[in-house]
């Protein structure tokens, strides 16, 4: 069933509102024009790339999108029924859990099953369980900052307190591939502000302390500012212009700073478009 | 604003992750005081510095913010999630040792600080309670940080599920020993559901996990009790809700439909606030002559915001039946003070006149 040698996972987190989907979206475009096999996953219930991609549908089993790339929404208790319907292989079986009224409460509030289910899928392909996942590359749309965390945290969680049985064992596997450098990368992605740089900086460290991977940064929305003109002919309101830029590069450059401080930072740029799709063209073409 | 301040005592901000709720929650709270309200601002995580400057500490202290010249009192409080899923616990449970066994449930400690949900069951019950205190002339509830804005409205129903009778009943009386012939029929099934799960994932975490819906078997009453006074307090005439949103056409999509859902709960909304919708002070009109680097520059934001002002009119077309609509400004600085914050209060009150 493995005809992949080494399936890569990317998950792409940071604060909420940094553009984090638009760089997933152009992370995936990018492997996928490079001829890898990928699949862009959104986690949830609700899909956002829907409409931002303009895509007719976005289900828990992918949706084409372009040539090699295709996009599904993953969420827990989906998860954990695709897992259960493999492990029981009895169709009877399964029906008995799943149409039971009262399993679909179980299963939402049962508490970390959904994270687990997850962190379960994600990693289900080098793991060699439950249905294969022939990709090259999945890109995973992550949770922002706390949720992103809790979901890192669940199987290591799980693992110490459950040591038996195969949630036990199931656990532990899932923590093997997510802290596999060989498997998993993460990117945070910030934009030249001080309470996203904060929060990324903050995630970064959280996510190394959890899986041991540092993570690799990004700062979106990077803008080249002209040089300082001499602005003594030119109107008000392009003098009004002129601080708010002045500001603006300033500030990015403290931040910029700020970032690189940990390592190295993978710049993209702020675009001036509001169609999705062509803010997604545009930072694939940045993309290392 | 002038408005919904005066008729509210409680104002819930929500919206999506990242959109500015923490700031314009503090900002409301800046324009409550300066018409002489006893204001208390309720947030769950406020960025670091916010916290300094507002003098928010860690736990549910709450503090007063150091306003100049405003004849009312602002005062904060940071949400503890962990610490008040436990005081319900305590609460909750009929007796100490009950309680405690729920608190040491290997579980327990992953819900009260992961389960989705669980930060927006904290956030209502500390809403509750300081509402109940009478202590406030207004309080604003800046909603937990999510991926859509909807997950603050369906956080109560995912509770209750977790509390559905029939749920704690399988994990209490498996065997369906006090139950009549025809339960103890349906209950095979349960059992043979239990089975499965078993199965999946093995006696130890199967365990626990009836140990855990043992312990909350009380809490039942409590929690519908609970949920009945937040029900009643949230759709009151004195609660009125404001959606924060943010540019993206797939975010003010979000909202529409956001507004929808709060409008079928029978919830009021009164204002959708589009934040950072255009640099403060950019002007739209001003053609700039020349072609150098800096009126290029201003051509491509007059370009880039002109469009995004034409999304701006078709959202404030389709939303004139659901609320009011306000642009804020991107301000020029981060806000991460109070001096921000107040700038902001500024503008909010502009956006109002303006419309």
């Amino acid at each position: 069933m493995n005809s992949i040698p080494k399936q890569e996972i990317i998950f792409v987190t940071g604060k909420g509102g940094v553009g984090k989907s638009a760089v997933a979206a152009a992370l995936a475009k990018k492997k996928a024009e490079s001829g890898r096999k990928t699949l862009l996953v959104e986690l949830g219930f609700q899909s956002f790339y829907q409409d931002f991609l303009k895509l007719s549908k976005v289900e828990y089993h992918g949706t084409p999108w372009i040539q090699n790339c295709d996009v599904a929404l993953w969420s827990g208790p989906e998860a954990l029924k695709e897992y259960a319907r493999h492990l029981l292989k009895v169709e009877a079986l399964y029906k008995i859990f799943f149409e039971n009224p009262i399993t679909r409460n179980l299963l939402q509030v049962a508490p970390a099953l959904p994270e687990i289910a997850v962190t379960g899928k994600i990693t289900s392909h080098p793991r060699k369980v439950g249905p294969p996942l022939p990709y090259d590359t999945l890109v995973i749309d992550a949770f922002a900052t706390g949720h992103f965390l809790a979901l890192l945290k669940a199987p290591r969680g799980m693992a110490e307190a459950i040591r038996f049985g195969p949630m036990g064992e199931q656990s532990r596997s899932i923590q093997k591939i997510l802290t596999d450098p060989e498997h998993c990368q993460y990117f945070v992605v910030s934009f030249p502000e001080e309470l996203p740089v904060q929060e990324g900086l903050e995630l970064g460290k959280g996510i190394e302390d959890i899986i041991g991977i540092k993570p690799k940064h990004v700062m979106n929305k990077v803008e080249k500012f002209p040089e300082e003109l001499d602005t003594s002919s030119v109107s008000l309101e392009l003098k009004t212009f002129q601080t708010y830029l002045k500001v603006k590069s300033e500030k990015q450059k403290t931040f910029l700073e700020m970032l690189r401080a940990q390592g190295s930072v993978i710049e993209l740029p702020q675009v001036f478009e509001t169609e999705g799709l062509k803010v997604v063209d545009q930072l694939k073409e940045a993309l290392p | 604003m002038k408005e919904l301040l005066e008729k509210s005592k409680v104002i819930v901000c929500v919206g999506s992750g990242g959109v500015g709720k923490t700031t314009v929650a503090a900002s409301l709270g800046v324009l409550g005081a300066s018409l002489g309200k006893k204001v208390l601002v309720l947030t769950v995580d406020p960025a670091r510095r916010l916290k300094t400057t507002l003098g928010i500490k860690e736990g549910d202290q709450v503090v007063q913010v150091p306003l100049q010249n405003s004849p009312g009192e602002l005062w904060a409080s940071m949400i503890d999630a962990k610490k008040i899923f436990d005081q319900f616990v305590m609460k909750a449970s009929e007796n100490d040792e009950r309680a405690q066994k729920i608190l040491k449930n290997k579980l327990y400690i992953q819900l009260s600080t992961t389960l989705s949900g669980s930060q927006e069951f904290t956030a209502l019950e500390a809403l509750y309670a300081a509402y109940m205190s009478g202590s406030y002339d207004l309080i604003v509830l800046d909603t937990p940080p999510a991926q859509h804005a909807i997950d603050f409205l369906k956080a109560p129903q995912k509770l209750s599920a977790l509390f559905d009778e029939r749920v704690t009943k399988w994990f209490r009386d498996p065997e369906g020993k006090k139950q009549g012939i025809f339960v103890r029929m349906v209950q095979t099934g349960s059992r043979q559901v239990l089975k499965i799960l078993e199965s999946l994932t093995g006696s130890e975490f199967m365990h626990e996990l009836a140990d855990f819906f043992q312990n909350i078997e009380k809490w039942q009453y409590k929690l519908e009790e609970r949920t009945a006074g937040v029900h009643r307090l949230l759709v009151g005439q004195q609660t009125h809700f404001v959606l924060v949103t943010s540019f993206d056409e797939s975010k003010l999509k979000e909202a529409e439909d956001f507004s929808k859902e709060i409008r079928k709960a029978g919830y009021q909304l009164s204002s959708v606030v589009i934040n950072r919708s255009y640099p403060a002070g950019f002007s739209m009109q001003h053609k700039a002559e020349g072609t150098g680097l800096l009126e290029k520059k201003f051509t491509e934001y007059q370009n880039y915001y002109k469009k995004r002002d034409l999304i701006y009119e078709r959202f404030q077309i389709k939303m004139s039946a659901e609320g009011k609509v306000l642009r804020l400004p991107e301000l020029e600085t981060d806000i991460s003070d109070l001096t921000g914050v107040q700038e902001l209060a500024g503008k909010l009150r502009e956006a109002e006149e303006a419309t």
